[in-house]
């Protein structure tokens, strides 16, 4: 996991984190002496919706640089808007943004924080892509193509 | 992350997460993870681990609401008469929702595909609408065909809906149209399983109960089985 050159970003991430605090909503991706945020997409998924008019997507962001990054905003040429959302005891609330933290992950998951997708262009089926455009604040645009997954799918290692 | 949960930790977890949820109802909000003090609330739950089920096991069950609207083949339903001597799961839902509701319904599909076929006609799957403007009863069976042909999916007064709702501890509110056009309803999110024998909830899944809980519950409610 731990490149042998990232010794050093990881104590100075390790500070950074330490600085940041839980929950802080500071930008800790512009801190000096970190390492610059590194991310990486795994288990993308858009469970196949059972209602063409709202799809929800999952993934799970890492962070292997020394500095956090936050993901700003969510788009797709392929659906009409693409929203954060965080799932709460019997509501749900819009997502201002999603801290990845330093040498850490953060995920968009069932029952949690998700993405939601509205308008998908093409009559949705198992098999099919949608591209989703992920806006960092330090790293840029992430491009994942995100495959469609049977409805009650759950990706492999999730727990329940 | 383990997948070899023993029955007996999963009962503890379930204990635990059955006060914290006798908690954040008493104080009637979200979010706070703090244990408030006993109150009537937490009397309502059993924390011992001598229940067969996964499953919240309820120590005052809840009777099954008068609940009387249109079903998605249009016709009039009564919750009480026909349901009367079934195992029934009851969730309340909307159908323009993206991610609690689909997620719910396809962990109950899937412990459903587990069970044989006789056990599986036994039991009745309940969805109630809390957006019934928009959730048509073609649109509820579109949806929940999605997941299984034989879900019940029932839809009409919202007025109705709340009321039979509020005494399962079931918070609906009217729905909200975003400016987006998305639509967002504010529903308890838990799932109540009502027991062949004397048509009570005698045990609450809280929603992000994994499919392993319905799995393992759903052989027991379908026999009947008495936590």
């Amino acid at each position: 996991m731990i490149r042998p050159r990232a010794v050093t970003a990881v104590a100075a991430g390790a500070a950074a984190l330490a600085l940041a605090g839980c929950g802080s909503t500071a930008s800790p991706e512009s801190s000096s002496g970190g390492a610059a945020a590194r991310i990486s997409v795994s288990d993308p998924y858009i469970p196949l919706p059972p209602s063409p008019d709202a799809a929800a997507g999952y993934l799970t962001l890492h962070n292997s640089g020394g500095s956090a990054d936050r993901l700003l905003r969510v788009a797709s040429p392929d659906a009409r808007s693409v929203t954060m959302h965080r799932s709460t005891t019997a509501s749900m609330e819009p997502l201002e943004s999603l801290t990845v933290p330093a040498h850490g992950s953060a995920a968009f998951s069932r029952g949690a924080d998700h993405l939601m997708i509205m308008g998908l262009d093409d009559r949705p089926r198992v098999g099919r892509t949608v591209e989703l455009d992920l806006t960092f604040a330090a790293s840029g645009t992430i491009t994942v193509k995100v495959p469609i997954q049977p409805v009650a799918y759950r990706p492999p290692g999730a727990g329940n | 992350m383990t997948r070899t949960t023993s029955p007996e930790r999963s009962r503890r977890i379930a204990a635990a997460t059955a006060l914290a949820l006798a908690a954040a109802l008493a104080l009637g909000a979200c979010g706070s993870s703090s244990p408030g003090p006993a109150g009537q609330q937490a009397a309502v739950v059993r924390t011992s681990g001598d229940s067969p089920y996964q499953g919240t096991t309820l120590t005052q069950p809840f009777r099954k609401p008068d609940l009387v609207l249109t079903d998605t083949a249009g016709k009039r339903f009564s919750l009480r008469e026909q349901t009367a001597g079934k195992p029934v799961l009851l969730y309340f839902g909307y159908t323009s929702c993206p991610d609690v509701c689909p997620t719910t319904m396809g962990d109950i599909a899937v412990a459903m595909q587990k069970l044989p076929a006789a056990e599986r006609d036994k039991v009745q799957v309940v969805f109630v609408s809390t957006d019934p403007r928009r959730d048509t009863p073609q649109r509820l069976r579109s949806w929940l065909a999605s997941f299984d042909s034989r879900f019940i999916g029932l839809t009409g007064d919202l007025e109705q809906v709340k009321k039979a709702a509020k005494p399962l501890g079931i918070l609906v509110e009217d729905p909200v149209v975003n400016k987006d056009g998305s639509v967002t309803s504010t529903h308890g999110a838990q799932v109540l399983a009502f027991l062949p024998s004397d048509d009570r909830a005698h045990i609450l899944y809280l929603s992000q109960s994994s499919v392993q809980v319905f799995t393992h519950d759903l052989p027991l409610l379908a026999k009947g089985v008495q936590p």
